[in-house]
């Protein structure tokens, strides 16, 4: 009856509707920020009174924004490259290995993940400040690292954890060596956690924000932090641009994760 | 013969071989990373809170004892509040519906709740703070339709932060909720059918009971996500009614008092813990599932 959604009754209205007026909440606020950043308005008339690209003839003009845009990019990669390399080797430690304290460790690894990020911030910056890593690339990408690492072990556990080890060790019996083994039998078995965990930390490093406002300097900030200090002065539809260009990416990366999903499947 | 020697000495070979590529070891790297760049920061940065600027307890006095930090600590837990009670009323009916929804419609709804959810946080509250300013969309709207004379004050205050962090949260209860609805017994409703309930007596008695762990659990989590949330109440939020992860970097930043920073930083900490320990102790991951 309530779980059968042709028999609903009239209750189906109201279920259908919450959706709906939902689905537009969440929605909404994005499609306006792409619409706005197309507006000629400099301040953020909606309707806007014409359309214009200059808003991101600004972005690209200015080479703070394409700076910070690099950074987030440099720095996005290497801590995918990282977090994806350690999340696979620490992730055949944790679900092979048998030792005692193996659930507390797992539990240690995904700590970052519910600890306010704020705590994480403000104890690297005051580590980072003594040691002298802060505002330098290193000191971003073992932030950000320590972020990311925990979605990579997890997509990456759960994926080894559906796999059947036997198949490994046969190949090892079969004469190959268990390294070999592991790269040319377990890894591509493994390939859609190790894909998610790619993108997670990509992702989780491209958007961080509050541990990057502490680790950046006035010579290097990522895109999010030039986001920040923007919006801590005036609303410039200067941001709406480079927000669109940020949802872009999202929206480029979910298609190509689902694609990717896809082809894996078949 | 000479083949069962071999068979013989190459068999535990390979058993070893085995056996040596499961080991601890290959933890380590991570643990070291992990050791180095946020266990000991962590510790370091609590250890301040009960050295610096003298040894002792002063930092957490002064901290528990001041109307304006205690304040603080009370808008924090009243903003988490609303956020979670405002996502679960909201995300309820939403998750119900994607649950038994025909699988077209739900896959929409599914991609929207994803894109929201992966949308760069900062272009988010950068969304609201537009369309929620003085001039904005939503006061134009309220404006034209003659519902109001003059513009609401709509940020910089408790009404934008609630906004701005509910319509962050809500997948995150949307999700687990979906998934606790999803598996439970079309049958069960259907017996309580044939014993002649109503539809209203079949959710109070039957699917909000059954579901009441896995919103408690959703809630749990959207509220101690809520207390350590930065960027958005900073943004859309007011200096009336600041939460306590700004002021912690207030502490920090703007005034380097490390050992305040350090004593608010624990507070935070040992309520997030709790609430996990809360969290696991009563419903553990399975059971978050399962309903």
């Amino acid at each position: 009856m309530l779980l059968n959604f042709d028999r609903l009754g009239w209750w189906k209205l109201v279920l259908v509707g919450i959706t709906l007026l939902t689905s537009a909440f969440l929605l909404l606020p994005i499609l306006f920020i792409a619409a706005l950043s197309f507006g000629s308005s400099q301040w953020l008339i909606f309707p806007p009174p014409g359309w214009t690209l200059k808003w991101y003839q600004e972005l690209f003009a200015d080479p703070r924004w394409l700076e910070s845009a690099w950074t987030s990019f440099r720095i996005a990669v290497i801590v995918t490259v990282l977090s994806v390399l350690l999340g696979l080797v620490t992730s055949f430690g944790l679900t092979r290995g048998r030792f005692i304290f193996r659930e507390a460790l797992k539990a240690l690894f995904l700590t970052p993940m519910i600890l306010p990020v704020v705590v994480l911030a403000v104890a690297l910056y005051a580590f980072f400040l003594q040691i002298g890593l802060n505002g330098t690339l290193t000191g971003f990408v073992i932030s950000h690292l320590v972020l990311a690492l925990p979605f990579s072990i997890l997509s990456i556990t759960s994926a080894l954890e559906g796999f059947d080890k036997s198949i490994e060790d046969a190949a090892v019996l079969c004469g190959a060596s268990p390294l070999e083994a592991k790269i040319r039998v377990t890894l591509p078995a493994i390939s859609h956690g190790v894909f998610s965990a790619a993108v997670f930390s990509f992702l989780t490093s491209w958007d961080e924000v509050v541990v990057a406002i502490f680790m950046s300097s006035p010579t290097l900030q990522t895109l999010p932090v030039k986001v920040w200090s923007t919006l801590r002065q005036d609303l410039t539809p200067v941001v709406a641009a480079a927000s669109t260009l940020l949802i872009l990416l999202t929206v480029l990366l979910m298609v190509l994760a689902a694609l990717v999903r896809k082809g894996l499947k078949s | 013969m000479l083949s069962r020697i071999d068979a013989q000495t190459t068999r535990p070979q390979t058993a070893a071989r085995i056996r040596r590529s499961t080991d601890f070891d290959l933890t380590l790297p991570a643990l070291g990373l992990l050791v180095l760049f946020f266990v000991v920061p962590v510790v370091i940065l609590l250890a301040r809170s009960v050295t610096e600027p003298a040894p002792g307890l002063g930092n957490y006095a002064e901290l528990l004892g001041s109307s304006t930090y205690l304040r603080i600590f009370a808008n924090t837990f009243i903003v988490s509040g609303l956020v979670t009670l405002v996502s679960l009323v909201i995300g309820f009916p939403v998750a119900w519906a994607l649950a038994i929804m025909p699988s077209r419609a739900a896959s929409i709804v599914f991609a929207i709740l994803l894109l929201s959810m992966w949308t760069n946080l900062l272009a988010r509250t950068y969304a609201w703070m537009v369309l929620l300013q003085r001039t904005g969309v939503i006061n134009k709207m309220l404006m034209g339709i003659g519902l109001i004379d003059q513009p609401l004050p709509l940020v910089n205050n408790l009404t934008g932060v609630t906004i701005g962090m509910t319509y962050i949260m809500l997948p995150f209860i949307i999700l687990p909720l979906y998934g606790v609805i999803r598996k439970l017994d079309p049958a069960i409703l259907q017996a309580a059918a044939l014993c002649g309930a109503n539809r209203w007596q079949a959710l109070t008695r039957i699917l909000l009971p059954l579901t009441l762990p896995g919103m408690a659990a959703g809630a749990l989590m959207v509220f101690v996500m809520s207390l350590g949330y930065f960027v958005t109440p900073a943004l859309l939020g007011g200096t009336a009614n600041m939460m306590l992860a700004e002021l912690i970097a207030q502490f920090v930043q703007s005034l380097v008092n490390w050992g305040m920073g350090g004593a608010a930083a624990l507070v935070l900490l040992v309520v997030t813990l709790a609430l996990y320990a809360v969290q696991l102790r009563f419903f553990g991951t399975d059971r978050m599932g399962g309903g």
